[in-house]
């Protein structure tokens, strides 16, 4: 914390960046330059067309061994986008990286005042004192390198996490995958077919499942909850609950002592469970027992107690025989893995799509949602494939697809964002219709059909020429016939400006997509944001969709806003291969923003132990006196014990005290001190 | 709750004292009988109609609301009223004005010249909601008050637009009133009285008069008001109920309206539920002066009996 | 603003009328008068038919609320404000309910008649509602058949309204005089006559 350079006379050098018209366009970037070389301890100030750029870079790199420049200051956009940029041109310089700072001035200033140029002048002209009274007193800091766990967690098994976990595992890296239902697969093994190509969707989804459970880099834990996150990029520690699923793996029961046991798939506990419940896979529309699994192809085949339903009659123990699987006392268990690096890969539900109320969703026996259309299309559904009416068992002939059905919605019921796959599997779904039930005729209720992806539009004309007919307006009702209980289609059809009474025998609503509901809860524990509409927020839209702002937590598929299948297994193996680059490297930097103790002010009271939130912060005994002591590892640099502690004890680096003082100085004094 | 009077300044509208004034009687008789009592609101006037005013000129729709707001805050006492329309002008203008102070000083300085001035004292029900509220009156406390419940007779609920419609900008104190797409409330405050409410096809469908529409194309307004009683009576309704004077003369004289000019004949009697209410607190057809309304009552009445 | 054709057969210069939308035909204020009336955000409208579609005059007219959103949007003032369909808005408010960015089309409406007012655009029954209410203070007032009833009931003959207590009539002509709407009411049905 202290050297040199401290005693040595502050030489800075200030450079204002145009960024092409961005800035230019609203700050006087001239009276900023004349401005600066008014500012104390500034011994040049330069501007650029894009400071960012190879010459601008250049300039800074330049400008150090000729002037001998202690600080560099740059006014341009935001550091989250070229901070690393600057740092690395000022180390190239010979000057220490964290002797550089930015003064945001075009997101906090010419992107928001556009329209009053002389006052984001002056803001600007007060963001740069600002920048150049720190950058006068800021400090060599040295990154320390730690080491990285060779290992890395995906939570969620859907198609993305299953993506995820295969890239990582194939590329020599232990890998835990966590998924929170009985089974692997997600959403994608309740869907039929596959847009555009009309794949079976289990056909192939399942290698990929039967890979996960194979592959010697994975271990697969299923019916598993992250619990609890603690540490840092390379060296998590995640607490994992294994929930109790009352049966016991082959490995499990071997553990036990019981050779040749535990569950082998069977089913004979199954037959004889007298608890019948709905099936969420098939969207209750089939029903399961309380010892169960979803459907035939599960990964892994194993039978799970529903604990909340089962009655305890021990029937299923007693037709499990020798194999003695079932455990109907089993407890939830907690395992605690580290890892070096996670990919959250959590997926989607759907819109309870009834709150939209003028569509009558659970209302209207004959209106159903897109998944459990699914369901009833497909040859392992609860109806063998056959599409029936609820209302009466009856095949239906006309079927309507509502589409945008709560997407697009800034009534504050729907979601206002597009969900981006319902065009395409509607097309799909009406396809299926025509393919499966001779003389049938779709309908499709839409405002624009979005279909951008390779081979869509095709699709789209292929789905035209089929014979499904098109109606340009958005849904405002359905009506049910009260006795034939035919769903009657509100709308207008906007392109003859005429209104329809479409009669059906049935509709799908195309519902909206949302975050699922325990997203939050996970979000929280890793420590990544959300943005506005409740997806987990990406660290850059662009330049990083995997990435999140916490160092080492990645993202992959719908978790991060809604995808298809091919965008979410390109993100996943792209979550991967970033995941995967800390692993190999086998260190990473961590930023040198942790709190140091001055030993000899403070007065070893602990109140800052207990209020960090990091656990980062110690008491120990040193030279006969109670002082604290920082895990630097451990810190975040939050800041919270150096502003509360009471002797001043407590240095922030990079934000110490004085260097914040001397930006507020400069700000409200102009920069007398 | 029991024992407790709730009072309020009874806003009377135009339709229920000047065309069914058995309306206007039955409201004060039945709620007296659930600890409401409706006070006499000096000097009001017309809402103003929302359709006609509010498509001329908005600001003075807003004034003269507030006129008649001004006279229930000189009382200190809130507004209950029984005409959707009224409610859409009263509550709707109460509600603007005290959320928009521009709209406020506008219709204050038009005030003063007479010597008023709007304060947003006081707050406006419909009558009907609060029958519903439990934390006033309530479903059981209702059923309770019946001494002649209205056994055997099918009845079609006509909720209106103005009460309910626009959602977002509704506020309700009653719990389970806001929905518009499918309430159920007026169902159940009818089925307390013994009757049994009917589900048809687009219920939530208007009656045809609003907007100026019954003025300005009479033959458009009906053939609304036909469509909504060819879905009640498919569901076999023997009375038609709500709680707007309007909707009760569109669909009472409409009837007879439209035999005449499209030769089709109902003859479905349509009583404000205040009415419906009375007959099942034991008033006689002739405390509710049923014979002026233009579809006869009688059949209704008769298979009561 | 549509060309003029100017052919020797003034028939054939009807028929074959220029019809582009051209940019100068939009009334530059219209849209923002709308919405400042309607209190309402007519510019989002994406013309998803929501509204028509909840529309009960629509089926059974040329009503297009949708359309009358688009006039606003693209400023077409005359087509919207002399239009005979903007009174056939029955104000059931279930397109406002419905509309999925929020607009209330139904206030659109609204203001487009309170535009069509200011040019004197506005059919003759909500004139009559306005004489009644300046002479009595009722849209609806009392006759003697309802008298009879009232008093058969055990109520007095008038209510307590305007009906009963006319002092408070001057009241009711100071604020529709202060809009002039009275004599504007009167001077419109005067000139129809």
């Amino acid at each position: 914390m202290v050297d040199e350079t401290k005693s040595q006379k502050p030489r800075v050098g200030v450079y204002i960046c145009h960024c092409g018209t961005n800035i230019a366009g609203s700050i006087d970037i001239k009276e900023l330059q004349d401005f600066a070389q008014t500012i104390p301890n500034v011994v040049l100030a330069d501007e650029y067309q894009y400071m960012c750029s190879t010459p601008g870079q250049k300039k800074i790199e330049d400008a150090i061994k000729e002037h001998g420049l202690t600080g560099i200051v740059v006014a341009a956009c935001s550091p989250r986008l070229h901070e690393p940029t600057f740092r690395t041109a000022s180390k190239e310089g010979g000057l220490n990286p964290f002797r550089f700072e930015m003064a945001n001035i075009r997101e906090q200033n010419s992107w928001v005042h556009m329209h009053d140029r002389q006052g984001a002048t002056d803001k600007a002209k007060d963001a740069l004192k600002m920048a150049v009274a720190k950058a006068s007193l800021l400090e060599d800091l040295f990154p320390k390198s730690v080491p990285v766990e060779h290992s890395a967690m995906v939570v969620g098994a859907g198609v993305g996490g299953i993506q995820a976990a295969l890239d990582l595992a194939s590329s020599g890296i232990k890998t835990y995958l966590i998924e929170k239902a009985p089974t692997i697969g997600g959403r994608m093994s309740q869907l039929d077919k596959t847009f555009p190509t009309l794949d079976c969707s289990q056909c192939i989804l399942t290698p990929k499942m039967v890979d996960v459970g194979r592959h010697p880099n994975i271990e697969l834990m299923t019916y598993t909850e992250v619990e609890k996150v603690e540490g840092y990029i390379g060296n998590f520690d995640i607490t994992l609950r294994k929930k109790a699923r009352g049966v016991l793996t082959p490995t499990e029961a071997e553990t036990r002592g019981i050779v040749g046991g535990g569950c082998n798939g069977c089913g004979d506990c199954e037959q004889v469970c007298p608890v019948i419940k709905p099936n969420p896979f098939e969207m209750g529309m089939a029903p399961r027992k309380a010892i169960y699994i979803y459907h035939p192809q599960v990964v892994p085949l194993i039978y799970t107690v529903d604990f909340d339903s089962c009655v305890k009659c021990g029937l299923c123990v007693e037709a499990c025989g020798e194999k003695k699987a079932i455990d109907l006392e089993q407890e939830d268990e907690f395992v605690t893995v580290k890892v070096g690096t996670a990919v959250l890969a959590v997926g989607y539900e759907l819109f309870p799509v009834e709150k939209k109320t003028e569509w009558g969703y659970k209302r209207y026996d004959n209106v159903i949602t897109s998944l459990e259309f699914e369901r009833l299309i497909c040859a392992s559904g609860p109806t063998g494939g056959k599409v029936i009416r609820p209302s009466d068992g009856e095949t239906p002939k006309k079927i309507g697809f509502v589409l945008c059905a709560g997407s697009r919605d800034n009534t504050g019921i729907g979601k206002p964002y597009c969900s981006r796959f319902c065009c395409m599997y509607s097309l799909k779904h009406a396809h299926q219709l025509h393919e499966k039930i001779p003389g049938s005729q779709s309908y499709l209720f839409y405002m624009d059909i979005r279909s951008f992806g390779k081979m869509y539009e095709e699709f789209y004309y292929r789905i035209q020429d089929e014979g499904a007919k098109f109606i340009r307006g958005r849904v405002a009702k359905i009506e049910e016939d009260p006795i034939t209980k035919n769903p009657h289609v509100l709308t207008e059809d906007t392109l003859l400006g005429q209104p329809v009474d479409i009669e059906l025998d049935m509709v799908v609503l195309a519902s909206a997509v949302q975050p699922t509901e325990e997203t939050n809860h996970v979000r929280h524990l890793f420590g990544v944001s959300q943005s506005m509409d409740g997806w987990l927020l990406e660290a850059h839209p662009k330049l990083n969709p995997c990435g999140t702002t916490t160092a080492g937590v990645f993202l992959a598929g719908v978790c991060q806003g809604p995808k298809d299948i091919p965008d979410t297994v390109a993100q996943a193996e792209g979550a991967a291969a970033a995941a995967s680059i800390p692993i190999h490297v086998g260190e990473v930097e961590l930023e040198p923003y942790f709190a140091m103790c001055i030993e000899e002010k403070c007065a070893g009271c602990g109140m800052c132990v207990n209020l960090c939130p990091y656990s980062a912060l110690d008491l120990v005994e040193k030279n006969g006196r109670t002082v604290m002591q920082v895990t630097e590892a451990k810190c975040k640099g939050c800041g919270t014990c150096g502003g509360f502690c009471p002797g001043g004890a407590i240095w922030m680096q990079h934000f110490a005290t004085p260097q914040i003082v001397a930006q507020i100085d400069a700000f409200l004094l102009g920069g007398e001190q | 709750m029991s024992g407790k009077t709730h009072q309020y300044a009874f806003f009377l509208g135009c339709i229920a004292p000047n065309r069914y004034p058995g309306i206007e009687s039955a409201a004060i008789k039945t709620s007296r009988n659930l600890g409401i009592e409706l006070l006499p609101l000096k000097g009001a006037s017309c809402c103003p109609a929302p359709g006609a005013f509010g498509s001329i000129d908005l600001k003075v729709w807003y004034a003269m609301a507030a006129r008649n707001l001004v006279l229930a805050e000189q009382m200190n006492t809130d507004i209950a009223l029984i005409c959707n329309g009224c409610y859409k002008s009263i509550w709707e203008v109460n509600h603007k004005l005290k959320h928009h102070d521009e709209l406020r000083d506008d219709v204050n300085e038009v005030l003063k010249e007479i010597d008023m001035e709007f304060k947003g004292t006081i707050n406006v029900r419909h009558l009907a909601e609060i029958y519903y509220d439990e934390k006033i009156c309530g479903v059981a406390k209702l059923a309770d008050s019946i001494t002649t419940p209205l056994k055997g007779v099918k009845i079609a609920v006509h909720y209106g637009c103005h009460l309910l419609k626009p959602r977002k900008e509704r506020e309700f104190e009653a719990e389970g009133v806001g929905d518009t797409e499918n309430p159920m409330w007026m169902e159940e405050l009818v089925a307390a009285l013994g009757a049994e409410p009917v589900q048809y096809r687009n219920k939530m469908q208007c009656c045809g008069a609003g907007g100026g529409v019954r003025g300005y194309d009479i033959a458009h307004a009906l053939d609304i008001t036909n469509e909504k009683l060819i879905n009640m009576s498919e569901v076999g309704a023997d009375a038609i109920t709500e709680v707007c004077p309007f909707c009760q003369l569109q669909f009472d004289r409409g009837q007879i309206e439209i035999g005449e000019k499209f030769g089709v004949e109902w003859a479905i009697p349509v009583l404000h539920y205040n009415e419906l209410l009375g007959l099942a607190q034991g008033m006689s057809p002739q405390d509710l002066a049923l014979d002026l309304h233009g579809i006869s009552c009688e059949p209704f009445l008769n298979k009561l009996r | 603003m549509a060309k003029a054709k100017g052919y020797s057969d003034e028939n054939l210069s009807v028929r074959l009328a220029d019809r582009y939308y051209r940019t100068e035909d939009a009334s530059p204020d219209f849209l923002k008068n709308v919405e400042k009336i309607g209190m309402t955000i007519a510019h989002m409208c994406y013309q998803c038919g929501t509204c028509t579609g909840s529309c009960p005059s629509a089926p059974r007219s040329s009503y297009r609320i949708r359309k009358f959103v688009r006039r606003a949007v693209l400023g077409l003032e005359n087509d919207a404000l002399t239009d005979p369909d903007l009174w056939l808005c029955t104000t059931c408010y279930s397109c406002t309910d419905r509309c999925p960015r929020d607009i209330a089309p139904t206030d659109i409406i609204m203001a487009m008649r309170n535009l069509a007012f200011k040019r004197e655009i506005v059919p003759r029954n909500f004139l009559n509602t306005v004489q009644f209410i300046y002479k009595t203070g009722h849209g609806v007032p009392n006759n003697d058949v309802n008298r009879a009833a009232r008093v058969r009931l055990g109520l007095e003959a008038e209510p307590e309204t305007t009906a009963k207590y006319a002092e408070f009539i001057p009241g009711i002509q100071k604020i529709l005089d202060h809009y002039g709407l009275k004599d504007k009411a009167d001077e419109i049905l005067a000139e129809g006559q």
